[in-house]
């Protein structure tokens, strides 16, 4: 059951080992291996994301094997979905002499993180929602991967706005926090310049499960199209009610923040089929260095990596190059690779924006298919257009200290 | 040496081997804050017999009211924490008044509805609470001319504040106050009989359980710079309580061990098996089955069969109900 | 109109709500038990329909066998861990039962993943039932009708059997119904595979409408002690009112005050327990 991923953590664990005597304690001096630590939630309602999450950092970790002379390994540290836990544990790591982080799937454990990080000098990139990540709550050593709520709504509502010009009356379903407001306001934005009537919305909180009554609603207000803006189980959860209201005939469904092949296993095509659906990243994206990994992952894993697998590869990656090209793993240094860092990346040409440690990077909007039109297992959407769009860091909010 | 003293002795050894055995001076303070939590925790379980999934609410509390204290003034850290414990008392104060109306499972329904009711406050008045978010950015000012910054300083901090704790919870279960908590535990229509102003006794309980618990919660929140809403949570009550039926619901002592096994042991295994929590749960009925002492009854147990003879053992000053009522 | 569909939706809510907390009610109300586990035999009878219906089975004979499968599972937990505890104080049940959850939710993340999945909705159902401006999925409608069928089925049970006798009166008096030579242990077993079982059927009625995630026991536990709370421990035409009324509430809820459904829960538990200690109708 232990494999060669199991050692490489384990080597690491035992390397720096919480209950040894101080004096057998093995020293963890510089100039020994490369640690990155890779803080996700591996239990807890999220442990989904941190499975795949973990074997991604595994992949380009054994792929790498060493940096500046160095053997190079991770440390997994299951964050179990909890800030409180996830800041512990990264600070424990910092202790130990890690500076590098990759990880970070839920909002609330990511700002916290990265806050502890920051404090500690070291490098935290995250692919976690929250516009506050580098917004409001934007410092030094935190980068984020993923797009944020204005380019998500700019990437899937113009465009099918664009292409559906008789759906001229919207309805929204949002979930009642700072990031459902986000992708609200964005969604509202868009709908004045372009004259759509937003007809009504509803707001629900997020341990919601129940979502007939919102769908009712939203069938009385008789909409064009259907904008879901929650996320996660809740998306899955809104989309199989509707479907089952049988609202997928009577309007177009759009779920703006979808995750991407692990959700759409879960729903299957007969309810993706004819929806649109908002992604960071999917499998089938046309670049070299995507499809480059997709064989990769087939060969290794003999399955196409999902969004947790793969921005959690290209996230560590990004740490390794940036350390390289800065010649050491110290945190300031590695920061100062990474501002303005230029590269290959999944989604094709990306960069990381200095002002705000935020990535430029494509969004996509999707197109569920039917069944019989798919071509393998895996095959639940096509792509139907992308494009980079972001706020500047001053309309973000961010004040880089 | 009385039973008290040698506890806290082992409670004082507990608190300097930490560093001597752990790497990282967060892990230890964690051991101490949640010490402190169970400790309050069995004041109701143990002593009072009381079992609260409240006490979420007090340590999440803490944490806020530390937090927001520490951000919006420029009050110094013992304040801070002074407030802390006092907001976990008051709350405690009126939870504990409305909860004990009911006895037995009710009452423990209806600490449970209060945790949902709280944490949903917490959820909703995000402007104070940071909501989803939590506070962030909680500064770990210096105390006096000391700094806290570097994790072992703040590791002795902790440990001083949590050995006056310790102290002061042990003057408190000794006490007549404190034995008359055990009285009215094992019986309470006699207790009322004699005189006892139970209730009353049975609000300061829940009254001192929610100041200390707030403290922990606010020192929570220092370690790790964050108060998040899952402090408040449901599960953090579920947490404490299982560190304290582990422990051993016997004496205060019993809930350092139980804290300190809980937090070390979820923090090992959850680096090598993504699945720990199946072991936790296969612990937490092990436990039932076998050792409804807890770790300091099994410690017991282990220390009558060691062949030293007429050796007085080491006692629970109380002993714990076994058989009979529920709680 | 929207508060015609907000109190069908409420009622079909509320009767899987009453399929859930039954089986806890008596289970309490015979064997004082308190049970933290419910909510996973609920995530079982959710994920054996799963399961089954992944590898091919008809979702008819996927719903007839899961709550059956729950049903032993229960009966050979309460058999052979749950019967020794029964004596020891409410922590001691607490603390097994809090385990078992947690150890049954592991093991389900273990077997299927930890990613949840969809059971599509039966082909004769999958439809929507129209009438003016209601418009309601036909599969909720019959969830509503198979629920009521077996809320009379199981009061015909407990009113008019023998076992059902000896439920009732096993709630009142344990040793009274032993000194009539009834093997009380074996009625608890009974009891406790019973409650389960209905779980696991709210688990696999739910399932086509929710999906299947691991961790979808730990909020069907919370609904469930809220309906036994309010509608009071023990009793069945408690958990049936309260299952109703809890499900039109929540209903009701989104539209008034989407946010504070959860919280109007609660507070509903809260304040039946402060006021009315037995719940709406139950005994000790």
């Amino acid at each position: 059951m232990l494999n060669r991923r199991d050692l490489l953590k384990l080597s690491s664990v035992a390397a720096s080992s919480l209950l040894l005597p101080a004096g057998l304690r093995p020293a963890f001096a510089a100039g020994e291996d490369i640690t990155i630590g890779a803080p996700l939630p591996m239990s807890g309602p999220f442990a989904a994301n941190g499975k795949f999450g973990s074997m991604g950092t595994a992949m380009i970790v054994e792929e790498v094997g060493k940096v500046l002379d160095r053997k190079l390994g991770y440390l997994e540290i299951d964050t179990e979905g909890k800030p409180a836990t996830a800041v512990r544990k990264v600070q424990e790591a910092m202790e130990r002499g890690v500076t590098l982080f990759a990880g970070g799937i839920l909002s609330s454990e990511a700002l916290a993180m990265g806050k502890e990080v920051a404090k500690g000098k070291g490098v935290f990139i995250t692919t976690a929602g929250a516009d506050e990540i580098t917004g409001s709550e934007c410092n030094k050593g935190t980068f984020r991967w993923s797009v944020p709520t204005f380019g998500a709504i700019e990437q899937t509502v113009r465009p099918l706005i664009e292409q559906l010009p008789n759906a001229k009356r919207w309805y929204t379903i949002t979930p009642q926090y700072v990031f459902g407001d986000g992708l609200l306001n964005a969604a509202k934005a868009i709908f004045k310049e372009k004259g759509i009537e937003h007809v009504g919305n509803s707001y629900h909180s997020l341990t919601e499960k129940e979502f007939s009554g919102y769908l009712t609603n939203a069938m009385a207000a008789k909409p064009d199209a259907l904008l879901i803006l929650n996320f996660g189980s809740q998306s899955s959860d809104t989309l199989r009610q509707a479907v089952s209201f049988g609202m997928k005939k009577r309007m177009t469904i759009l779920l703006a923040w979808a995750s991407g092949l692990e959700q759409f296993e879960t729903l299957g095509p007969d309810l993706m089929e004819g929806v649109y659906f908002g992604a960071q990243y999917w499998h089938g994206i046309d670049s070299p260095f995507n499809r480059e990994l997709v064989a990769k992952v087939q060969a290794k894993h003999k399955m196409n990596p999902n969004y947790a697998f793969a921005s959690a590869y290209l996230t560590t990656k990004i740490l390794i190059d940036a350390a390289t090209k800065a010649g050491s793993t110290e945190g300031s240094a590695v920061i100062q690779a990474m501002e303005g860092m230029k590269y290959t990346g999944l989604t094709g040409d990306e960069e990381i924006r200095a002002a705000d440690h935020q990535v430029i990077k494509n969004y996509y909007l999707l197109k569920g298919k039917a069944k019989s039109a798919m071509k393998d297992k895996d095959d639940y959407a096509d792509i139907i257009s992308f494009g980079k769009s972001f706020q500047s860091p001053e309309q973000a909010q961010c004040k880089m200290a | 040496m009385n039973r008290a003293s040698l506890h806290f002795l082992l409670a004082a050894l507990v608190a300097i081997a930490l560093p001597l055995f752990m790497r990282s001076g967060t892990l230890a303070s964690e051991v101490l804050i949640f010490a402190m939590a169970a400790a309050a925790c069995n004041l109701l379980l143990g002593y009072t017999g009381l079992l609260s999934f409240g006490q979420g609410i007090f340590f999440g509390l803490g944490s806020y009211a530390a937090g927001l204290t520490l951000l919006h003034t420029s009050l110094p850290l013992g304040v801070a924490l002074a407030l802390a414990a006092i907001a976990g008392a008051v709350v405690a104060t009126g939870v504990g008044w409305l909860s004990i109306r009911r006895q037995g499972v009710y009452f423990v329904m209806l600490t449970l509805a209060f945790s949902q009711f709280f944490y949903f406050l917490a959820y909703t008045f995000k402007d104070i609470t940071g909501g989803d978010n939590g506070l962030l950015n909680i500064p770990r000012t210096a105390i006096g001319p000391f700094s806290l910054g570097d994790s072992w300083a703040y590791y002795a901090f902790v440990a001083l504040l949590f050995l006056i704790v310790f102290a002061a919870l042990q003057r408190v279960a000794s006490s007549t106050f404190g034995r008359t908590l055990l009285a009215v535990r094992d019986n309470e229509e006699r207790a009322r009989a004699i005189g006892f102003p139970v209730r009353n006794f049975k609000i300061t309980a829940f009254a001192i359980s929610g100041a200390v618990t707030g403290l922990a919660g606010a020192l929570h929140a220092l370690l790790i710079g964050v108060a998040p809403l899952s402090n408040i949570e449901y599960h953090m009550s579920e947490s404490i309580l299982i560190m304290t039926i582990i422990g051993g619901s016997g004496n205060l002592f019993a809930s350092v061990l139980g804290a300190g096994f809980y937090v070390i042991v979820s923090d090992l295994l959850s680096s090598i098996w993504p699945r720990w929590l199946l072991l936790l749960g296969g612990l937490l009925i092990v436990v039932a089955l076998f050792m409804q002492k807890g770790l300091w009854g099994l410690i017991e147990r282990l220390v009558d069969a060691l062949p030293m003879g007429r050796r007085s053992p080491i006692e629970s000053p109380i002993q714990p109900e076994s058989e009979g009522r529920g709680i | 109109m929207i508060y015609l569909f907000q109190l069908v939706n409420g009622i079909g809510l509320g009767m899987l709500y009453f399929l859930l907390a039954v089986g806890l009610s008596i289970i309490f109300g015979l064997l004082h038990f308190v049970n933290f586990a419910h909510g996973a035999f609920y995530l079982l009878g959710a994920y054996l329909v799963y399961d089954m219906t992944e590898r091919g089975l008809n979702f008819w004979a996927a719903l007839l066998v899961a709550p059956i499968i729950v049903g032993a599972l229960a009966a050979l937990t309460e058999s052979v861990l749950l019967r020794r505890i029964y004596h020891l104080p409410h922590t001691f049940h607490i603390l097994v039962t809090v385990g078992l959850a947690l150890m049954v939710q592991e093991l389900v993340i273990i077997l299927w993943g930890p990613v949840g999945g969809n059971v599509p909705t039966p082909d004769a159902l999958s439809g929507v039932f129209i009438l003016g401006d209601f418009i309601y999925p036909q599969y909720r409608l019959f969830v509503i009708g198979l629920t009521l069928v077996l809320a009379i089925g199981l009061w015909g049970l407990l009113e008019g059997t023998r076992l059902g006798a000896v439920v009732r009166a096993g709630s009142e008096s344990t040793d009274m119904v032993s000194l009539l030579g009834i093997d009380i242990l074996r009625v608890n077993t009974a009891v406790f595979a019973l409650g389960a079982g209905l779980a696991g059927l709210a688990g696999a009625l739910a399932a086509p409408i929710r999906g299947v995630e691991p961790f979808m026991g730990v909020e069907a536990l919370g609904i469930a002690f809220v309906v036994v709370v309010i509608g009071g421990m023990g009793s069945y035409t408690g958990a049936l009112i309260a299952g109703l009324l809890v499900g039109i509430v929540q209903s009701i809820m989104t539209t008034l005050w989407p946010e504070g459904a959860r919280l109007m829960i609660y507070l509903g538990m809260g304040l039946v327990i402060l006021t009315m200690p037995r719940g709406l109708l139950g005994r000790a």
